[in-house]
């Protein structure tokens, strides 16, 4: 068996004998448990956003007709890990009349909340790191930190371009925070649980049965939704290239631009393990009789077919202009995502 | 009702553009490997200058007869005549050809009557130093050893080749058109 | 932003922009400043010259045929057109009757160059916008033209193709059939443009009543070609005054009905359409005989001045030509169809956001050495 809920098992026995062994209180023992297992998550995303980058090269690559990095390994697998070498190896600038706390503290917090939101996702069967009663509403709240992220970056940059990409960011997810909540809402009341684990639980390994079906609208929206709070094409105004030049990022450089940037495609990934969870089954294959291929493949390779699904978005669309945005979430999607809890209330009470 | 239209085709036409890229993303690429892979250059790329050489006596077919140079809109070609005393016949006793200000034109060749000066396909000549780009006439006989010409007024020119030469000075010396150097495109 | 902002009045919650030159969407180095309340542009002050090479100045110190090459330099995405207008005004000085397969061959490669032109406004365009793949779509399909022309001239971008009194090569063996391929798998490709942008939402509301230029306001201006086209100024110089017979060809000229920026850009597309009939009817009828008229090897035409105009695929680009009976001219101005153009810009994006500038400045398809020479 290739599932890896046996080698947690087997670590943590481990951990624990060692610690009972050297006569450590339970609570050291329990601090030490979840370090270890902060630690092994955050090496699991650094290499996601690495490889991630890499995917993203190479789709845009081929959707454009040419090949993408090719001389860094086979298929150029390394030149993420090179240019995140280069990127380390770059002098940090803080630009004249700052504000210099808090064009330090952006990036961290970006990079802290986007960390952060991996505590509630069940990455296969057993490895849910914190099985809160309230997951998703901690993933709602812990990814609006985003928001504060980018806006304190525009405003310390001391920058035009960078004030306004931060401006336009503040406005365009506090707007799309609303439908994307809404379209939750619907798998909520059919689950009846704000349980991440609970979800999966409940959909279990029959496709008919996820909530992607009945809740094929609140999925299409909760799609659109955090295209918007990824600020990625069509949706991503506040670092708009050609308008903003690089907008709030424009005075980063360094280690904490590659931030921002491995912050972009972690949410990216976060977006793809929220969706799977909520409406496509979690770490459950389609049908019990493929169950002999391990839970934490079946999470990932959902995962990575909704991240390919948005970079996809990005290599075929323009940009939005700011109010057209706006009038987009408030005007087509908000009254959908309405029109969508009402029918799954009447749904609820009729089956 | 309008409303309602417009939703539906413009997701029919989201859903088109979609399609349009994923339909690229299985083909081939059509770009190439740069250093591993080059196009084929065609017959009459114009890159780097050279001097064509006789591929029977392996010597350059310049008479030093300057029309290349005046030609040249922006002075990249310098040449120094000199008379060869046994068979009385002019050659280039210097040829400089400074790549750096080299617009890629082709006049040169177009006003040289003795398939002595050709632009060729080559184009790798990315160095440092600017210095050794301006390059003398050793290096381009040697660059244009092996280039393939056609003979295109050779043979007209063979037989009264004193009769091709006086038609050829003779404006030379009457239309000294010098270009001024320092000037470039 | 020192000197040139110094007497711009601000209000209170106003602020100044420095846009360019160093800037994504600026098409080379255009300097624009913007007076800026939020997003909303107040007013907007564009300061070219930063490619000024000064060519005009050039043409003063070379011979007639020695100018050819630094014309490809005027607007390097569409060099044929500058080639040929050149060409045209010498000849209409010295009198040259240009042979009649010389002047199919302009033709061709002129109207091969204006898709390619166009193209590069379709990409560049995409990618103001935000879309980035449909650039590269378009760039590969220009390579092929750019073989076609590498193929017959031997230069990918610099041409230097058309002579006084002709051009300079023939076409290749080879070139017919790649050249009648191209204009066959193209027509498909810009189907796919459109269904990638045409009716796309996004790309509607980016374009659709954003930019509108009335005609009037458009002439007084000085802007032409697709720029004025596109508000339904049916003028174009193909058809009002017909050069290098073009007479003898069958096209239509595509028109807009508002004048903005989604007609600009439908006229763009339509435009490349009848540009490949426009090939295909030169390709079929090209007539045998001479590439290039006898021309003296000391050319000195007679003193005079002269006009040529053409219609560029910016729009009509033109020489004033004097002459004092020299080797060379006594003086050469050129006129550019991105000079006036840009002027329409401050009339068109006041009152806009940022984001339409930049949709209105493309659509304007703005070679900035064209507007600086």
């Amino acid at each position: 068996m290739l599932e890896l809920t046996g080698i947690i098992q087997w670590v943590g026995g481990i951990v624990t004998s060692i610690s009972n062994s050297l006569g450590l209180p339970q609570i050291i023992i329990d601090i030490i448990l979840i370090l270890l297992i902060a630690v092994a998550i955050f090496a699991f995303l650094m290499l996601m956003a690495l490889y991630l980058i890499w995917m993203e090269r190479k789709v845009s690559g081929h959707i454009q007709d040419r090949l993408g990095p090719m001389m860094t390994g086979w298929h150029g697998w390394a030149q993420t890990i090179a240019d995140a070498l280069k990127l380390l190896q770059k002098e940090d600038i803080i630009v004249a009349n700052a504000d210099r706390k808090v064009h330090y503290w952006a990036p961290i917090v970006v990079f802290t909340a986007c960390f952060a939101v991996y505590a509630v996702i069940p990455f296969g069967k057993g490895m849910l790191a914190a099985d809160v009663n309230i997951g998703i509403l901690y993933i709602l709240s812990i990814t609006t930190f985003t928001t504060l992220s980018l806006l304190m970056a525009g405003w310390a940059s001391n920058n035009k371009y960078a004030l306004l990409g931060g401006m336009r960011s503040a406005s365009q997810i506090i707007s799309y925070e609303v439908p994307l909540t809404l379209s939750i809402l619907g798998v909520v009341m059919m689950a009846g649980t704000l349980s991440m684990g609970k979800f999966v639980e409940l959909q279990g390994p029959y496709i008919w049965k996820w909530y992607v079906w009945p809740q094929f609208i609140g999925f299409c929206i909760y799609l659109i939704a955090s295209t918007a709070e990824l600020n990625r094409t069509p949706f991503d105004l506040p670092e708009a290239e050609q308008e903003l030049v690089a907008g709030f990022n424009i005075e980063y450089s360094g280690m904490k631009f590659a931030m921002f940037f491995l912050a972009e495609f972690l949410n990216m990934f976060t977006v793809g393990a929220v969706t799977t969870t909520l409406f496509l089954g979690g770490w459950n294959p389609p049908l019990p009789a493929l169950a002999f291929i391990p839970s934490w493949v079946w999470f990932l390779g959902k995962s990575l077919f909704i991240v390919f699904v948005i970079m996809w978005f990005k290599w075929t669309y323009p940009r939005l202009r700011v109010d057209h945005l706006l009038s987009f979430a408030w005007k087509v999607l908000l009254p959908i995502s309405f029109i969508n809890i009402i029918l799954t209330a009447i749904g609820i009470t009729i089956f | 009702m309008g409303y309602f239209k417009e939703f539906f085709s413009g997701i029919y036409n989201l859903l088109l553009g979609l399609k349009t890229t994923a339909k690229y993303l299985p083909e081939r690429a059509v770009t190439l490997q740069y250093p591993k892979e080059k196009w084929p250059m065609p017959e009459r790329s114009r890159g780097i200058v050279v001097l064509l050489s006789d591929p029977d006596t392996g010597e350059l077919n310049c008479t030093a007869c300057l029309l290349c140079q005046k030609a040249c809109p922006v002075a990249a070609i310098t040449i120094t005549q000199a008379k060869n005393e046994t068979t009385n016949k002019r050659y280039p006793k210097t040829f400089e050809v400074n790549n750096t200000i080299c617009c890629f034109c082709g006049l040169c060749e177009e006003a040289c009557n003795f398939d002595a000066i050709k632009l060729t396909g080559l184009y790798e000549f990315a160095t440092f130093d600017k210095e050794s780009l301006i390059f003398q006439k050793e290096k381009l006989q040697e660059l244009g050893r092996n280039v393939k010409y056609e003979k295109k007024r050779k043979s007209v020119a063979k037989k009264p080749a004193a009769k091709s030469e006086t038609t050829e000075t003779k404006p030379q010396s009457a239309a000294p058109s010098d270009p001024p150097k320092g000037e470039e495109a | 932003m020192t000197d040139v902002t110094k007497n711009i009045q601000l209000s209170e919650e106003e602020f100044l922009l420095n846009m360019g030159p160093q800037h994504p969407s600026t098409h080379g180095v255009l300097r624009l400043v913007l007076k800026l309340r939020g997003e909303f542009i107040e007013d907007l002050t564009p300061h070219v010259g930063y490619l000024h090479r000064s060519i005009e100045k050039i043409a003063e110190n070379r011979t007639y045929a020695q100018f050819m090459p630094f014309t490809d330099r005027i607007d390097y995405c569409a060099s044929m057109p500058c080639n040929l207008a050149w060409a045209l005004a010498v000849e209409k000085l010295a009198g040259i009757e240009v042979p009649p397969r010389a002047q199919y061959l302009r033709v061709l490669m002129t109207e091969l160059n204006r898709i390619a032109s166009h193209l590069i406004y379709l990409g560049v365009m995409s990618l103001d916008l935000g879309a980035f793949t449909p650039f590269l779509y378009t760039f590969r399909e220009r390579e092929w033209i750019l073989d076609l022309f590498e193929m017959t001239c031997g230069q990918r971008l610099t041409y230097n193709y058309m002579r006084i009194g002709g051009v300079s090569r023939d076409l290749p063996p080879e070139f017919y059939q790649s050249c009648k391929n191209f204009t066959k798998v193209f027509l498909k490709k810009v189907d796919e443009y459109e269904a990638l942008f045409t009716y796309n939402p996004i790309f509607l509301t980016r374009t659709k009543d954003i930019g509108i230029l009335p005609i009037a306001v458009g002439l007084e201006y000085g802007a032409s070609g697709p720029t004025i086209r596109g508000s339904g100024h049916n003028w174009d110089l193909r058809k009002v005054e017909p050069y290098s017979s073009y007479e003898k060809f069958d096209f239509n000229v595509p028109l807009g009905t508002k004048g903005d920026v989604w007609d600009r850009y439908m006229v763009r597309v339509q435009e490349m359409r009848e540009s490949c009939k426009i090939i295909n009817q030169a390709l079929d009828g090209l007539p045998e005989g001479e590439i290039k008229a006898k021309v003296p090897g000391v050319f000195k035409p007679p003193a005079g001045e002269v006009i040529s105009r053409i219609e560029a695929p910016r729009g009509e680009m033109g020489y004033y030509l004097v002459s004092d009976g020299s080797t060379k001219p006594y003086r050469v101005k050129i006129r550019t169809a991105s000079y006036g153009n840009l002027q329409v810009l401050r009339y068109l994006s006041r009152g806009w956001k940022i984001a339409d500038l930049v949709a209105i400045f493309g659509s304007l398809d703005v070679v900035l050495p064209e507007v600086d020479r």
